[in-house]
């Protein structure tokens, strides 16, 4: 079974009671950031801060109006970060859909904030290894929803199982269309096959006003590095070692004593010190 | 017969650029294995074989780094002589005919041979941008997007044009090209050697050497 979380934004109060909770479940320490004139907690998601409540401020028919999002990992079907990294075991993609981090096998490279289309992991400065939100994979594991989700004082977060999610979301776009937002749907990017992480927006049509990348897709340069390039290397490698090889067995060595002299003959060599002959 | 102790022995290589030669291929050696090893899952053993990921993660960039200095050092002492003159450029239009032991057919070479020269700037435009890319790549937190995602591409790319242009190299220098390595490794070549192979250069040898 896909488990997945649903974000309705038109119900975030922006309490942030989720980037708490988050901060508490995974223990993580809470560094102090810069106050830049936001009710945000951070401009940025960061190595130890995997949840954010984005507060977009948006100018709509004359208002100023917050159009509230939560950042995080999104658990994609087709995930950049996992294409992009070396190391065996260091991504896992778990079988309800969460895309977990195991850090033991993590060798701090970065290729995942690379390859991730929506820039969500980071690296730690201290131990150099790379961190995100795991869907709380150890709650998951045995039965229990995310910390996120069950502190969310206004139902706006739903965790569940994904086909059913995507159908709730479905019917809660109907219902804001019916209520005039005419532009209300669910961000499920295809790009990246579907996102475990879905969103009712009231403006679905331009999601980058809630932050969000509009058509995300893994970058095309680590598509070809991970891909066609790999194949060249792989022909190019074997192609001139065999070419090489056969060379050989062809041709044999360069024989100064059977193959003539280039154009220029120069000088024969004396066959001793002194030997002017 | 030629006694040994009274061969004749052209000098090819000094030591310095013995030195210079062999750490930029030991360099180059291990950036080619740990480079491999962060490049693709299939590949990581030689990681595992070379202390870890989270360790070559570490030194690879740092022998990279060893890598361009001992090239730029290289460049400083070979870069004019690598220049292609008139008969390097015909020498290039009939590689074939070296490739198939029709020595007669080619224009004579000077110290190095077209083919030799073509390494040399291969090897020093990959490093180069070997060296930009890379650069990028060591601090992912630090870079823009669009740096990394050009890096990320550009660095894996050279770096099959630099191993396979040294995989020819080595072939030349080990199988095909007999007593070569002597040159490399103690530092002189025997006349007849020097004349089937760099005629220019042999020429130049003797005119100022009374042997
Ligand atoms: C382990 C691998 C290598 C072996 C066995 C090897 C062998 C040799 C030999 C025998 C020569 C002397 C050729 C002559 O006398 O004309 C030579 C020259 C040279 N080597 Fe290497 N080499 C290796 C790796 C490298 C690497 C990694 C580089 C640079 C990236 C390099 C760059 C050069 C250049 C520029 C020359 C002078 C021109 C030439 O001979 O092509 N070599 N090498
Ligand atoms: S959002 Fe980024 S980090 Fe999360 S699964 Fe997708 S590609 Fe990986
Ligand atoms: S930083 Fe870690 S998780 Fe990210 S690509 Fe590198 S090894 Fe994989």
């Amino acid at each position: 079974m896909i488990v997945a979380k649903l974000i309705d934004t038109t119900l975030c109060i922006g309490c942030k009671a989720c980037e708490v909770a988050c901060q508490e479940w995974n223990d993580q320490e809470y560094t102090m950031g810069t106050f830049d004139g936001s009710y945000q907690t951070k401009p940025e998601l960061e190595y130890n801060f995997w949840n954010l409540i984005k507060f977009n401020e948006v100018e709509k028919d004359g208002a100023t109006s917050w159009l509230m999002s939560k950042y995080q990992c999104m658990h994609c079907a087709d995930a950049g970060c996992l294409a992009a990294c070396p190391a065996p075991g260091a991504i896992v993609p778990l079988a309800n859909g969460t895309i977990d981090f195991v850090h033991e096998n993590c060798i701090g490279c970065g290729y995942c904030i690379t390859g991730c289309p929506f820039d969500v992991p980071r690296l730690s400065p201290t131990s150099k290894k790379a961190y995100k939100c795991t869907l709380c994979s150890d709650r998951t594991a045995v039965g229990l929803e995310p910390a996120c989700i069950k502190t969310c004082p206004t139902n706006c977060l739903t965790f569940g199982e994904r086909d059913e999610l995507l159908r709730m979301a479905e019917t809660r776009a109907g219902e804001l269309k019916a209520d005039g937002f005419a532009d209300a749907g669910v961000y499920n990017p295809q790009g990246v096959g579907g996102t475990n992480v879905l969103y009712v927006l009231k403006h679905a049509s331009e999601p980058e006003q809630y932050g969000l990348p509009k058509d995300p897709v893994i970058p095309w340069t680590v598509s070809l590095w991970k891909g066609p390039m790999k194949w060249m290397g792989t022909f190019m490698f074997w192609g001139t070692v065999l070419g090489a090889f056969f060379h050989f067995v062809i041709y044999g060595p360069q024989d100064p004593e059977k193959h003539g002299h280039p154009a220029d003959k120069a000088e024969a060599p004396p066959k001793e010190p002194n030997d002017k002959s | 017969m030629t006694n040994p102790e009274a061969e004749i022995r052209i000098p090819r290589f000094d030591a310095y650029e013995r030195v210079m030669h062999w750490m930029a291929a030991l360099s180059f050696f291990y950036a080619t294995l740990t480079g491999l090893a962060l490049w693709s899952p299939k590949l990581y053993w030689m990681a595992t074989m070379l202390g870890g990921g989270y360790h070559i993660r570490g030194s690879h960039p740092w022998v990279g780094i060893v890598f361009a200095v001992v090239m730029g050092v290289m460049a400083r002492r070979w870069a004019k002589g690598m220049r292609l003159d008139a008969d390097d450029r015909v020498w290039l239009t009939r590689m074939h005919k070296y490739a198939t032991h029709d020595h007669a057919a080619l224009p004579p070479s000077g110290r190095f041979n077209a083919g030799q020269k073509m390494l040399f700037w291969t090897q020093l435009a990959a490093t180069l941008a070997l060296f930009l890319s890379g650069f990028v790549l060591w601090f992912p937190e630090w870079m823009p997007r669009s740096l990394r995602l050009l890096s990320i591409a550009a660095h894996p790319l050279a770096a099959i044009g630099s191993i396979t242009s040294i995989l020819v190299h080595v072939y030349m220098g080990t199988a095909a090209v007999p007593h070569s390595m002597r040159a490399m490794l103690r530092g002189y070549v025997l006349p007849e050697w020097a004349r089937f192979h760099h005629p220019k250069w042999y020429k130049t040898w003797r005119a100022s050497n009374d042997v």
